[in-house]
């Protein structure tokens, strides 16, 4: 277990770094739809992702353009957990699909569920682009807090990237979602991102099927409405997680 | 100003979230069976679970009622805190043995 004068320290950087954002006003280049993480990680799990957006636009560069990222994950133990993945492109300007990165990323599991107000964890994610010199690395604090059936979770990250084909700059992120535990499945949320040149805020459905013996499918879909000229106007998402032990 | 204001409400929910003392009820998995199956709680109170499974597989305690979900390595421990739970029943079950890893928490 944690000590809790280490658990207080990090819910004070969180706490600092969540206090920044806004003055910070969130950065990092693209499109960024993805998904918003919870802080857990259970033993023994293992898991298949697929994340695809659909962005729709009147502007034919904009249009069209999707993303598709399909990854493995299992978990090392009762605090973190590992995934693998490669992200794939098709439609922009009229493009075919082809894969365009790979992925990595590792959470951290900082506090037990439901032990103080607010549940913490940390997300570490390194994207690497295929045909470009562009490196992406990624810390995002993860905060979560219960209030009775609404759940708020926040992924406030700090972005850097660098590359021979990019310039090398910090940038930040911020993912969050407000959603209401109707039912196991479904629950219906709203989810906001924000990245340099992406803002976007959108209801989204989410729920579970379970299957037994451990198994369950996580669905999750939704719509993201560009909140400026930058982002498409209309971004559609599913996530498919496949989970099993 | 706005920063200030933040920066105050940062370190004000740092501060409320450190953890009070919950009361520490113990739940026993065995032969794929919780004991007991019926865990009287005290109501509108923060609980610290304690799960033991005696069994040497794993189980997965899970509820959607007190949202929660956690697995117990065989012949391990682990802990989860629930509520505070406004009176009421509570089921939770063993997802790798629905059939029989079954229970409620009775929260008076």
């Amino acid at each position: 277990m944690i000590e809790s004068g280490f658990i207080s320290r990090w819910m004070v950087a969180g706490a600092v770094l969540g206090s920044l954002l806004p003055a910070a006003v969130v950065r990092a280049d693209g499109l960024y739809v993805d998904q918003v993480y919870d802080p857990y990680v259970q033993p023994m799990e293992k898991e298949f992702e697929y994340l695809g957006v659909y962005p729709v636009d009147d502007n034919h560069e904009l249009d069209g353009a999707q993303m598709h990222l399909l990854s493995a994950g299992m978990s090392l133990n009762d605090r973190w957990y590992a995934e693998l993945g490669v992200e794939g492109e098709a439609g922009e300007a009229g493009a075919g699909f082809e894969w365009s990165a790979a992925e990595a990323e590792v959470k951290w599991q900082l506090t037990e569920q439901g032990e103080y107000a607010f549940d913490w964890g940390l997300l570490f994610e390194l994207e690497v682009e295929r045909e470009m010199h562009a490196r992406e690395f990624s810390t995002s604090v993860i905060v979560l807090r219960e209030w009775q059936r609404w759940v708020g979770t926040l992924n406030a990250g700090l972005v850097y990237e660098w590359g021979n084909d990019i310039n090398n700059e910090w940038e930040t992120q911020l993912a969050s979602q407000l959603r209401y535990r109707w039912s196991r499945a479904l629950e219906p949320a709203l989810e906001l991102y924000l990245a340099e040149n992406s803002r976007s805020l959108g209801p989204v459905l989410t729920g579970r099927v379970r299957f037994g013996g451990g198994r369950s499918l996580r669905w999750e879909t939704g719509v993201l409405l560009g909140l400026d000229g930058e982002t498409p106007d209309t971004n559609w998402k599913l996530l498919l997680e496949y989970e099993f032990y | 100003m706005a920063k200030q204001v933040l920066w105050v409400l940062g370190v004000w929910l740092a501060g409320t979230a450190v953890a009070q003392a919950a009361p520490v009820v113990e739940l026993e998995i065995r032969n794929h069976l919780f004991y007991p199956a019926e865990l009287v709680v005290p109501a509108n109170t923060k609980v610290k679970l304690l799960v033991i499974n005696h069994d040497a597989t794993p189980e997965e305690f899970e509820s959607y009622e007190l949202n929660r979900e956690k697995v117990i390595m065989g012949n391990s421990k682990a802990v989860i805190f629930i509520g505070p739970l406004a009176p009421g029943e509570y089921p939770f079950f063993g997802e790798f043995n629905m059939n029989t890893a079954q229970g409620k928490v009775i929260a008076q």
